[in-house]
């Protein structure tokens, strides 16, 4: 094998293995993406260093005041 | 469920471009002589025309660049009096472990009034008490934390936008850090007053390895070259998220960031250009940014960019069959289309069909001469463009694989991108981990 044949090669196998891999690790990114546990959407927004403060609801309780006429 | 069938149907996508290739491929080897023979000549025609369009874009390129860079500094450098105040807008979201980098190259910024906004977007790690030890007068930035629930990047610049006072606003990361003068310099392009956002020079802190070195000369060669090349025209089409400065007036007339796309940057840019504003260049005005450290991590960051342009660009569908009036946006949007789009999946069609063949009907030499002509034309390109930045020379050997091996690494990633927004495939903002390559003291 001459050097021509050799560097021929050389490019011809490095861009079939590059297409490989790239397809190889996109296939391990949404295998990664598919293994992280699903986002709940209880805990969307929440914050660690506030607690979100929810405004008792009217009618449940004696809490809930009528406004007097 | 929705997710994996667009896997599927990008996969199957992918398999029939391959399919009909080897089909073709096997046809034409059972062909007789003659038309085998005019079957390697059009291949050969396909590789001068790839070569040519190569060329042209590099030479296009290379050129409007290099105007660019003959022509920058034409207004000067401002003085002190003549710097209007800036405020300066930090979305984090679980940045821990980097924005003290940030924050603390803010502090040593060389200009003379500075607010510093930093927006908590509702992080679950420290970022808050980390930034929350910021808060008050630091060098000439008066800093102050804003926080609020998770809602995303766009969201997190808008309330920071909202929440700041001054006529120049500067967006940047919370793993970017910025040199001294880089506000200074970035402020001199405001001299002309239809400027309405100044794009900086976005470059890899964390080298040492060969995929961050990689990446270091992508930034020169690959993104720097066409923001300098379209800073000549006053057309550049992203204003990178680590480092850009805004006129707070182009900013409100346009409504701040859109939430509706992962490229927050690429959108708002389209919106400035749209509303007449001219988009400039200013290469000294630089930001260091983190970049990926493994592969995958660096999928997922080129997966969103590529997804999040096409969203931007999908928002303006009906733009593309009409160049006028509005022509710099055209222009900037079909840029935008073809470089995140168009060219990598030709790019990896050609490797592949041209592999093939070369394989098969012996044409290998063609092939070589090919990788020849277009490492030396990397090699000179990156060359160029690493002695424009004033960047180490070391870079340079790197163009020897840039190609052929991490721009088409890249391209295949970006043609499955590509494939999965045409399929409105959903996603979600999933964040590259941060290493933190610094350490800070103050």
């Amino acid at each position: 094998m001459n050097v021509v044949d050799l560097l021929i090669t050389i490019v011809v196998v490095t861009i079939l293995v590059t297409i490989v891999l790239a397809v190889i690790t996109y296939i391990a990114y949404k295998l990664r993406l598919a293994r992280q546990p699903p986002e709940d959407p209880e805990l969307e927004g929440d914050l660690r260093y506030f607690v979100r403060f929810l405004p008792p609801e009217v009618g449940q309780g004696q809490d809930a005041h009528a406004t007097e006429a | 469920m929705r997710r994996r069938r667009g896997i599927l149907a990008s996969l199957l996508v992918v398999e029939v471009m391959v399919v009909a290739t080897i089909v073709f491929i096997l046809w034409a080897l059972r062909s007789p002589p003659a038309v085998q023979a005019f079957l390697v000549r059009l291949v050969m025609v396909s590789l001068l025309i790839f070569l040519a369009i190569l060329f042209i874009r590099y030479f296009a390129l290379l050129w409007f660049a290099y105007l660019g860079h003959a022509e920058r500094n034409v207004f000067g450098e401002a003085k002190a009096g003549e710097l209007p105040p800036i405020s300066i807008i930090v979305p984090a979201y679980n940045e821990a472990t980097v924005i003290e980098g940030a924050l603390a190259s803010l502090a040593g910024l060389d200009y003379p009034e500075l607010e510093v906004v930093v927006v908590d977007d509702g992080s679950l790690d420290e970022t808050l008490s980390v930034a929350a030890q910021w808060e008050g007068r630091h060098g000439s930035a008066d800093f102050r934390i804003v926080t609020k629930g998770n809602g995303g990047k766009a969201a997190a610049l808008n309330t920071g936008i909202a929440a700041s006072k001054h006529p120049f606003i500067f967006c940047m990361d919370a793993d970017s850090r910025l040199e001294p003068q880089t506000l200074r310099k970035a402020m001199q392009q405001f001299h002309d007053p239809s400027v309405g956002a100044v794009a900086g020079n976005v470059k890899v802190q964390n080298r040492g390895r060969v995929i961050t070195n990689l990446q270091a000369l992508e930034y020169i060669e690959g993104l720097n070259l066409p923001r300098r090349a379209q800073g000549f025209i006053a057309a550049v089409n992203i204003v990178p998220g680590p480092v850009g400065l805004f006129r707070r007036e182009a900013l409100e007339e346009v409504g701040g960031y859109d939430t509706d796309t992962f490229a927050e940057d690429a959108d708002l840019t389209l919106k400035m250009v749209a509303a007449g504003w001219k988009v400039v260049y200013e290469d000294t005005a630089i930001a260091w940014t983190e970049a990926p450290e493994n592969w995958l991590d660096l999928v997922q960051q080129r997966y969103r960019w590529t997804r999040g342009i096409l969203q931007s660009l999908k928002k303006r569908k009906g733009l593309f069959i009409r160049p006028f009036p509005d022509f710099p946006l055209w222009l900037s949007a079909m840029e935008m289309g073809f470089e995140a789009v168009i060219w990598p999946i030709l790019n990896v069609y050609a490797h592949l069909f041209f592999a093939l063949v070369a394989l098969l009907f012996g044409a290998g030499e063609l092939l070589l001469y090919w990788w020849v002509l277009l490492t030396l034309l990397d090699l000179v390109a990156a060359f160029l463009t690493v002695s424009m930045e004033e960047e180490s020379l070391s870079l340079v050997p790197f163009a020897l694989i840039y190609r052929f091996f991490f721009i088409l690494f890249l391209d295949v990633v970006k043609t499955f991108a590509a494939l999965e927004e045409l399929f409105n495939l959903g996603m979600g903002w999933e964040k590259v981990r941060r290493v933190a390559t610094t350490q800070v003291t103050h």
